[in-house]
């Protein structure tokens, strides 16, 4: 057990846990942060992305050691934000959600790559969400969604 | 009960090492998929754990007369968009994992991890990277090539950290890097090439090229090289069969759940030759 800090959804907090949880299950059983979903649960899946100091990770293979210091934002907190509502219009608009299950962590892929790249080529944009599964979209509608979102949102990223 | 620790410096991190035998962690992207347990419940690590990844000493990447060093630290995602960084590295990165598991996976992590399928570590051997490991005892290094001993086997004593790797600043005329996956990002090789080669005139000046995924660990041929090396192009396209003949010998691919032995074998032999005619056709 250890007391580890780290700055959650812009509050600091700090727990006291063994070092190698997954950060995956601190958000969910110890935050009740449940917007972080697990699918396969060794990084192929991308459903627990969160962002980690505004890059986006797989929250299923960090352990609670590595984010000592460091920020998390989930998407509870992002879907607060005008980012957030760009993002959503375009998931509904291009119908990029079905079962929504892999949008928790669609969303944040978009985000980390947007606030990175805010004009990305349709490439990058399959680049940046190729560690995220989608069963039942077949994906085009996801890519469109975030290019539509880098347009409709000009100025916010 | 195993116990965990986080290390904040080098010294501290070698403190440790010095009296503990414990599991390295560094971005944690391989190690906790090997450690994977019930979700919910803690990895099941066998013994102590070590948490290397907040030592900033171990982050650095820069060039000396060395070469250029890329702190153990560091993570893939960095790398890819540090020029310093050898293209024929960056190349490779760009197609490991996914960009998720890049934003906080390691290059260190890669080699040390010596899965036959961990595709920088093929580059880290073509390009005679030598890794750096540290102690109480003082520094040793040891070069990519021999670090890998087989599969999940590494030259490492139980107090050495990998602090960092350091690749000779060296540039050819033409490089290949060549990933066989079953998709286009996110996937694990099936088999992997890579080659570099310069030309002088109408000679090859050098030549290397190794592979990935197709034996217990990366596969080079110092050898079949030197033969290469000095050779007219018009040599090379006389030797050529006779030379990927020899080369299906340097590897030794088995079946798993990705490929198979015979798809292997023949496909890094296909790729190997389209390698060779370019260098052939005199580069174009």
């Amino acid at each position: 057990m250890a007391k580890i800090k780290f700055n959650l959804n812009h509050k600091d907090v700090e727990v006291e846990l063994d070092p190698s949880t997954r950060l995956i299950d601190v958000l969910r059983e110890h935050f009740g942060l449940k917007g972080v979903k697990e699918g396969c649960g060794e990084g192929s899946c991308g459903a627990c992305v969160v962002l980690l100091d505004g890059y986006s990770v797989n929250s299923c293979l960090l352990p609670l050691a590595n984010v000592e210091g460091h920020e998390v934002i989930t998407i509870e907190e992002f879907s607060k934000t005008k980012r957030f509502e760009v993002l959503k219009e375009a998931f509904a608009d291009e119908g990029a959600t079905q079962c929504g299950f892999c949008s928790p962590g669609m969303i944040i892929a978009g985000e980390s790559l947007l606030s990175h790249n805010p004009h990305p080529t349709e490439e990058e944009a399959r680049e940046a969400l190729s560690g995220n599964l989608c069963r039942c979209t077949g994906y085009q509608s996801i890519v469109h969604a975030v290019l539509e979102a880098s347009k409709k949102g000009e100025g916010l990223w | 009960m195993v116990k965990k620790y986080i290390a904040y410096s080098l010294d501290e991190a070698l403190d440790i090492l010095a009296s503990k035998d414990v599991y390295i962690v560094a971005g944690g992207s391989d190690m906790m998929v090997q450690k994977k347990n019930t979700a919910g419940l803690l990895p099941k690590f066998d013994k102590d754990v070590l948490y290397v990844s907040h030592i900033d000493e171990l982050k650095k990447v820069y060039e000396d007369k060395d070469g250029i060093h890329i702190g153990a630290g560091a993570h893939l995602s960095d790398l890819e968009n540090n020029k310093l960084v050898p293209e024929l590295l960056r190349k490779c990165i760009s197609e490991v994992a996914s960009v998720n598991i890049r934003h906080f996976a390691t290059l260190a992590g890669n080699i040390a991890n010596a899965s036959p399928a961990g595709d920088t570590i093929v580059i880290d051997v073509l390009l005679d990277a030598e890794v750096v490991l540290v102690s109480k005892k003082g520094i040793r290094k040891v070069k990519a090539e021999d670090f890998v001993l087989g599969v999940r086997k590494i030259d490492r004593h139980q107090d050495e950290l990998i602090k960092e790797l350091i690749f000779p600043v060296h540039k050819f005329d033409k490089e290949l890097w060549h990933k066989v996956g079953s998709r286009k990002a996110d996937s694990i090789s099936k088999l992997s090439f890579a080659g570099v080669y310069s030309l002088l005139g109408d000679k090859v000046k050098e030549f290397r090229c190794a592979f990935g995924s197709v034996a217990i660990k990366v596969m080079r041929s110092h050898e079949l090289e030197k033969e290469i090396e000095g050779m007219s192009l018009s040599e090379l396209n006389a030797q050529k069969d006779e030379l990927i003949e020899k080369y299906s010998h340097v590897i030794a691919p088995i079946d798993d759940q990705r490929s198979n032995k015979e798809y292997r074998q023949k496909v890094a032999m296909n790729i190997l030759a389209k390698f060779l005619d370019e260098i052939i056709k005199g580069g174009k």
